[in-house]
């Protein structure tokens, strides 16, 4: 049952969200598209760590611990982020990361 | 691996520094009544002197528990009065709670390299607070200092952590504090503009180095970076990406090539105090980190810096960003005009020297390295702190707002003088012997060319070092006026200052505690 699914293919679904999640952070113009190309990164993290944990060491609660704790500072990140979003908005009236550019040189 | 009582006083700084950022926060909420600025001005002297207070009270723990107090004795003398008795007696109980082990199986080590760190981080926040007590009066001080201490408490528990769910975790409270005080003037476009840059990019890096830390996780099947280490032995090309991503990760965080872009826009925007802390000690937290997990947990992938000797390991690939950090830092330097945004660079170029002496642990790399960290904080908290100081008076931070500062305040520019100099490595300032040891660090592990680059980049950066110098004594002066110091301000700037030129003519004053610090390290 455990082996239906091999773990190199969750692996690999793993490494391919986090390639798109890069790829949308590093292309994204939108400040809340880059952080939701982050937290797609961190996903495909989540994905690693439990697929290691069910596949390898079921009886270990390491794999488990480490995604609960991910989810739960990945979301006080975005707290913070999505703040610092509004913060840019109300001195700006934009969110377009191009756009935000007084620091240069 | 449970918890015992006798972790508590190992924990005991972190756990003050806790309690005490929540308190200043409550406190301030219960005054929040006063409004207008004149309470607003009192209400942040108030939490300043607060966090001050709790801040020296934790250090002066910290100092004894790391054994730094060498006149104690092992045993309360019996022939001495009741006091002193007493007094003796309390510290020796003191020191015992900081003994060296480890908490919680591997995950937070105490040894002396975590006295060394802490050590550091506190002093490096009470020099903050210092210089930011009479820096720009923010909305809520309350949050203002709670956020530094707690950031303080996420660099202590980076520096002293031995399994990579408790780095994650360090990393995160170090960085969230410091995004929200990077940003923290809404008001000011470039304050913002500095916190979603460095939040932005903070994320991202933390989602890569996390993406590393899972494969070493499933490669190995341990986050405890000993048994990582140990399960390493069977090897995996998986493992290689693992620690490609950390190493790519963490250096985000310490702002290395090709890593570098976020730090001159954050130290730029962010307020001048809050660069001085970014620049220093969350820099050190990440080099410590990474000392910690690459020395220990990935060692059996250390390579080589010899690179004619052929590529491979962790060593090759941070010869290689040392070579192009330090070749970047320093040329990015050259044609900038804002004085904050040099030093970004300057602390660029300096984060390339650093890894200098990561090149391999040794009895010579680590003190190398550990040394010019310390040196390094002191010198850049100085330098970004004598720059906020100009900023509150003249209104700007360019070169050129530094125009006459030799005769509107000869003590100011002394101070500065000495900064600036011992960033560019002159003797016989602390910066010079920073830079001598790490070279020969460098130059044991092998890597010739580099310390040849680093000797030629180390000439190039003299040139902006001394437009700074040039700035304040030679261009002809806007004003007559003299520039007033704050209290506080002088008091930090004069300490950091002195601890500069003294660690520099005396450097044996702590080269015995690193090279102990190293030997621990070695051994683990």
């Amino acid at each position: 049952m455990v082996n239906a699914v091999p773990l190199s293919w969750v692996l690999i679904v793993a490494a391919g969200l986090f390639s798109i999640g890069l790829f949308g952070a590093l292309s994204r113009r939108n400040t809340v598209g880059i952080l939701m190309g982050v937290e797609l990164m961190l996903n495909a993290v989540n994905i690693n760590l439990l697929a290691f944990w069910r596949y390898l060491q079921p009886a270990d609660a390491t794999g488990l611990v480490f995604a609960l704790i991910v989810i739960t500072v990945a979301a006080a990140e975005a707290a913070v982020g999505l703040a610092m979003v509004i913060a840019i908005y109300r001195t700006r009236l934009t969110i377009n990361a191009d756009e935000v550019d007084t620091l240069k040189g | 691996m449970t918890f015992e009582l006798a972790d508590v006083p190992r924990l005991m700084p972190e756990i003050l520094l806790t309690l005490w950022g929540s308190t200043i926060l409550l406190l301030d909420v219960f005054t929040r009544w006063r409004s207008g600025p004149e309470g607003l001005r009192e209400r942040s002297y108030e939490a300043a002197t607060m966090a001050l207070m709790g801040l020296a009270v934790i250090f002066a723990l910290v100092f004894i528990q790391g054994g730094y107090l060498i006149n104690l004795p092992e045993r309360v003398p019996e022939d001495a009065n009741p006091l002193t008795r007493a007094v003796i007696g309390a510290l020796i109980n003191l020191r015992a709670g900081g003994a060296e082990g480890t908490v919680l199986g591997n995950a937070f080590i105490v040894d002396p390299l975590t006295h060394l760190a802490r050590l550091t981080f506190i002093g490096a926040a009470i020099i903050t607070v210092m210089l930011t007590i009479n820096y720009r009066p923010s909305r809520s001080p309350g949050e203002f200092y709670s956020l530094l201490l707690f950031s303080t408490v996420g660099m202590s528990f980076m520096a002293a952590s031995g399994d990579l769910i408790l780095i994650y975790l360090a990393i995160e409270l170090t960085s969230i504090p410091l995004y929200i005080l990077s940003g923290y003037f809404i008001n000011d476009r470039r304050s913002t503009e500095a916190g979603m840059k460095y939040f932005l990019f903070g994320a991202l890096s933390s989602a890569i180095l996390l993406y590393g830390m899972s494969l070493a996780f499933g490669m190995t099947g341990s986050t405890s970076l000993d048994d990582i280490a140990a399960g390493m032995r069977q090897g995996s090309p998986l493992l290689i990406i693992a620690m490609i991503f950390v190493i790519a990760g963490m250096g985000y965080k310490v702002a290395v090539f090709p890593f570098h872009a976020w730090a001159p826009d954050v130290y730029q925007g962010a307020p001048t105090t809050i660069t001085a802390f970014i620049s220093t000690a969350s820099k050190m937290a990440g080099f410590l980190v990474l000392l910690r997990v690459l020395s220990t947990g990935f060692a059996p992938l250390a390579g080589t810096a010899r690179l004619a000797a052929g590529f491979g390991g962790w060593a090759s690939i941070l010869a290689i960003i040392a070579f192009f950090t330090i070749i970047f830092g320093n040329l990015g330097a050259l044609p900038q005009t804002n004085a904050k945004r040099l030093l970004a660079y300057s602390s660029i170029a300096h984060a390339g020297f650093l890894l200098l002496g990561m090149l391999g642990v040794s009895t010579l790399s680590t003190p190398a390295m550990l040394y010019y960290l310390v040196v390094y904080t002191l010198t850049n908290l100085g330098a970004f702190g004598a720059l906020a100081i100009i900023a509150a008076h003249v209104g700007g931070d360019e070169i050129s707002d530094l125009n006459g500062l030799g005769w509107r305040s000869p003590l100011l520019a002394m101070l500065m003088t000495v900064m600036v100099l011992s960033l560019a490595g002159v003797p016989p300032l602390s910066g010079f012997f920073a830079k001598f040891y790490i070279f020969m660090a460098a130059w044991e592990q092998g890597a010739y060319w580099l310390v040849v680059a680093g000797v030629l980049m180390t000439i190039v950066s003299l040139y902006y070092y001394l437009r700074l110098l040039k700035a304040m004594y030679i261009e002809p002066r806007p004003t007559e006026t003299s520039l007033e110091i704050p209290r506080w301000s002088k008091l930090a700037l004069s300490v950091s200052t002195l601890l500069v030129v003294v660690l520099g003519i005396y450097p044996s004053l702590i080269l015995g505690v690193l090279e102990n610090v190293a030997t621990r390290i070695a051994a683990r």
